[in-house]
């Protein structure tokens, strides 16, 4: 569907929707393809199409960039609320923290809201489609992050979510029914997923949180159709497979490594990216010694069969919990002289890497944010670590904090100015290192932090040269943020605080040019769609969902 | 651009800031009690002082130096709060903690409610009287119902702080200043000292609120302000600035153990 050509009612889209999901049914009907339709091909070309926003990155190279640029600084001053969703009550303990981003197919809006439910809105009215939520028990285990979710797959006429309980539903898009459910781990183990799902070509790739409770985790691939399980590549690797010299004894058992951030996808190289988390337990390294491969790492892996073509460790034998899990950034510029097919990674380390996505070869690793536990990175990626910056008995203070320069929230890559906009958080932490003992489902993190935050700690929204790290500007924060960034084709940088404003920045300049206060704090990231040629900018702010636009 | 409007004066209302989150900042030296509980105390200062104090006097969390709690009768009841944490308020669970951390936990805050009161260096008859005439404090402190809100509310500051606390407010106030904490934003000072130049004056008083565009004060008049600080000339935070007197030199030594001790019995 192309921006400009899509109008079209909401009422021929649900008709038809169910009709065409009652042809699937009986099997007997011919039929052109249902307008609950989100064919592979759509999702490739998603980057480019500015109307939808198909996937939790707006495309297979994550850049989190909206092609439209109908709202630009000329006009923003326009820029007003057109509707608003508010987040259904649950009676789950816990919940209520919402991270998702939504995704647009077909003007419908499908979101989730804590801890795992789903929604349908109609992109014109807000109007609600449908909702589902899964059974989920009060006793879910969620060890080392609170009860969320951040979003959904859509793939033909199916949409999937994970759920905190390590399961994964495949819902009908039309209605929210169930065609399939799967159980991707034991939760009991302190398995969990709160990721969005990525769709390939009939496939539907998860990963798993669950490290502070001593996981061995993995990525999986599954059957779009039909639920069955393709592969699962574990990321941390048992005695005698590549990588396992890096673990002594049983360690590996309970290595951690956790893949709860969605990847990316190159379908020319026919490459999937994912990032790696914390090796297990967090904080006491002593109880891991060695490298812990393939822990806080980018991994190639073959979307056919799982294996892995390359790794990438950002931070070998990490002791502060930087989990890697960060948007990987897929880019086609010319490096150094040279065109390359790149990976771009804003580290929770406080450092920024190119990668070539090829080969997996190192090619930059420089400071973004200040920090003082490596002196810099050496040729072959490695970090200079500082002696006496890991956590101690009492006490030992480093910058970044645990929660990183930047963490699971994204960053964005405009494609036409080469610049990468990162939400960086400035704040360091006492670390403390503590005994550990695993016991299954149960926490094992061997220390934990103080962190030093509100006044001692600030944020910023930064934009670096892509090709080089050098930061051009940066907007200042109060504090430290929990949420994205959205570049788009208008000039701008849509961004948010912890305080409630929803913001957008001069891209050029870094100046303010509009903001909003939603009137609670912002923990997720922006997405844009458009709808009869309208551009629309999306944030949450608390319990309710925004949508901007100029008319 | 569309930040518009420059300095808003609201109407002068004299309204108590509703100082009721107080926290204590971790820079105090680690105490170490004769019983052998290390572990609990190590654990404690790791998860819970930052809110309920280095020594369990409170902060922004209740004193945990009471005999009786109101949400854990008994150890079960501790444990589940400890674990869970009071839904609903600023209380978290601590999900990080193993099942024998989160036991040891349990006997260190009973064992923190057996603690004998502090003694009171005065008297504390004697301290109401100077609080009210030779340190005038009624003039800047509510105190059940009475004074004027510039400073924070003292009721229950006896059971939130602990009397060095309490002597080093009286005496040096920049050093202990109240922070005001945010599940999302982290501990902001609550009594921060901002001054402000805008092409309309100069303006100083303390941070009622802030953000990334915007900050909100409220001066000794008890006028609030608020500010586009992209419009301002100058914006400076005076951390370590009060003005609160230091009441060193005003009183003397008697007169501070008095109305230290007088503070003391502010328990509810
Ligand atoms: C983020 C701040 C915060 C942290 C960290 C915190 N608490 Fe609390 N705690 C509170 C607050 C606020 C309350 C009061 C809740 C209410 O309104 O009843 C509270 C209440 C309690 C109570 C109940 C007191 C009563 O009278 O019933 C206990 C016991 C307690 N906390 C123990 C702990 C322990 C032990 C830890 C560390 C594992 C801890 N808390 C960590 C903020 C905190
Ligand atoms: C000119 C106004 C002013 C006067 C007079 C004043 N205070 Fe204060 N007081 C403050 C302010 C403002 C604070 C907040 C912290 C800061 O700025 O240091 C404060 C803080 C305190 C605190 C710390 C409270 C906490 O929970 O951390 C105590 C205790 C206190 N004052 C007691 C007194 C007493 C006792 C007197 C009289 C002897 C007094 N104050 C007189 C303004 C005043």
């Amino acid at each position: 569907m192309k921006y400009l050509e899509n109008v079209r009612t909401n009422t021929g889209f649900s008709v038809l929707a169910r009709w065409c999901s009652f042809c699937l049914i009986v099997g007997s009907l011919q039929f052109s393809p249902a307008l609950a339709d989100t064919p592979y091909e759509d999702l490739l070309a998603d980057e480019e199409n500015g109307a939808d926003w198909l996937s939790y990155s707006g495309g297979y190279q994550s850049h989190r960039f909206s092609p439209l640029n109908q709202i630009n600084s000329a006009n923003i001053d326009q820029l007003k609320v057109l509707w608003a969703y508010q987040m259904q009550p649950t009676s789950i303990s816990g919940a209520g923290l919402q991270e998702t981003t939504a995704v647009v197919a077909d003007e419908v809006m499908y979101l989730t809201e804590s801890p795992s439910s789903v929604t349908a809105l109609d992109v014109r009215s807000g109007n609600l489609l449908w909702h589902w939520s899964p059974d989920l028990s009060n006793e879910v285990l969620n060890i080392g992050f609170p009860r969320i979710n951040r979003g959904v797959a859509v793939l033909n006429d199916k949409v999937y979510v994970a759920t905190l309980d390590a399961r994964l539903f495949a819902l009908d898009a039309g209605t929210g029914a169930v065609r399939w459910e799967t159980q991707v781990a034991e939760n009991s183990l302190g398995f969990s997923l709160t990721l969005a799902p990525l769709a390939l070509d009939g496939k539907i790739i998860v990963g798993v949180s669950g490290a502070e409770a001593g996981v061995r985790a993995f990525v999986d691939a599954y059957d779009a159709e039909t639920g069955e399980q393709l592969w699962r590549t574990f990321t941390v690797p048992a005695p005698g497979e590549p990588g396992s010299d890096t673990w002594q004894g049983d360690d590996w058992q309970t290595g951690g490594g956790s893949t709860w951030l969605t990847g990316s996808f190159d379908p020319e190289l026919d490459l999937l990216y994912w990032t790696t988390g914390n090796p297990a337990p967090d904080w006491n390294g002593d109880l891991r010694p060695g490298d812990n491969l393939f822990t806080c790492s980018v991994l190639a892996l073959d979307p056919d069969t799982g294996e892995m073509r390359w790794h990438f460790q950002y931070t070998p034998h990490d002791t502060h919990d930087w989990d890697a899990n960060q948007i990987p950034v897929l880019i086609d510029a010319e490096f150094e002289g040279q065109q390359r097919k790149l990976l771009a990674l804003a580290n929770r380390n406080a450092f920024y890497y190119l990668l070539d996505r090829e080969t997996g070869e190192f090619l930059l690793g420089e400071e973004y944010s200040y920090q003082t536990w490596a002196e810099g990175i050496d040729d072959n990626g490695r970090p200079i670590v500082i002696p006496n910056s890991e956590p101690s008995r009492e006490g030992n203070l480093v910058w970044p904090s645990l929660q990183g320069a930047t963490n699971w929230f994204s960053p964005s890559y405009n494609p036409q100015t080469e610049q990468f906009f990162v939400a960086n958080r400035r704040m360091g932490a006492i670390y403390f290192k503590a005994d550990a003992e695993y016991q299954p489902g149960q926490p094992f993190l061997g220390g934990g932090e103080q962190a030093l935050d509100g006044d001692q700690a600030s944020g910023a929204v930064i934009a670096l040269d892509a090709m080089t790290s050098e930061q051009q500007w940066e907007f200042e924060l109060l504090t430290p943020p929990w949420s994205g960034v959205m570049a788009t084709a208008g000039g701008l940088v849509f961004g948010s605080s912890n305080e409630g404003q929803f913001f957008a920045l001069d891209a050029a300049s870094g100046n303010p040019v509009w903001n909003f206060n939603t009137g609670s704090h912002i923990r997720t990231n922006p997405m844009g769609f458009a709808v009869d040629g309208n551009q629309r900018v999306v944030i949450i702010g608390g319990q309710t969902l925004f949508v901007f636009g100029l008319e | 651009m569309p930040i518009k409007s420059t300095l808003r004066r609201f109407s002068p209302v004299k309204t108590v800031i509703h100082a009721g989150v107080l926290a204590l900042l971790l820079c105090a030296p680690i105490p170490v009690f004769a019983q052998a509980m290390e572990g609990g105390e190590q654990l404690f200062q790791t998860h819970c002082a930052r809110c309920h104090g280095i020594l369990g006097e409170g902060g922004e969390g209740p004193s945990l130096k009471r005999p009786q709690l109101n949400h854990a009768a008994d150890d079960t009841a501790l444990l589940t709060v400890i674990t869970g944490g009071i839904p609903g308020t600023g209380m978290p669970g601590s999900w990080m903690l193993s099942a024998a951390d989160a036991q040891q936990l349990v006997t260190y805050v009973r064992a923190l409610g057996e603690l004998p009161d502090e003694p009171m260096p005065g008297d504390p008859a004697a301290g109401e009287i100077v609080y009210d005439a030779a340190g005038n404090c009624a003039s800047c402190h509510i105190l059940n119902g009475i004074g004027e809100g510039i400073g924070p509310q003292l009721n229950g500051v006896g059971a939130r702080r602990n009397a060095e606390y309490l002597r080093r407010s009286v005496t040096s106030p920049e050093v202990e200043q109240p922070k005001v904490v945010d599940r999302f934003r982290g501990t902001l000072n609550a009594f921060l000292t901002v001054r402000i130049v805008s092409e309309y004056g100069s303006y100083e008083g303390m941070r009622v609120n802030e953000d990334a565009f915007t900050v909100q004060m409220r001066d000794l008049a008890g006028d609030f302000y608020s500010f586009e600080k992209a419009e301002l000339i100058s914006y400076d935070k005076a951390f370590g600035h009060s003005f609160m007197p230091g009441y060193a030199s005003v009183l003397s030594e008697t007169q501070i153990d008095d109305v230290v001790s007088y503070l003391m019995t502010l328990r509810d």
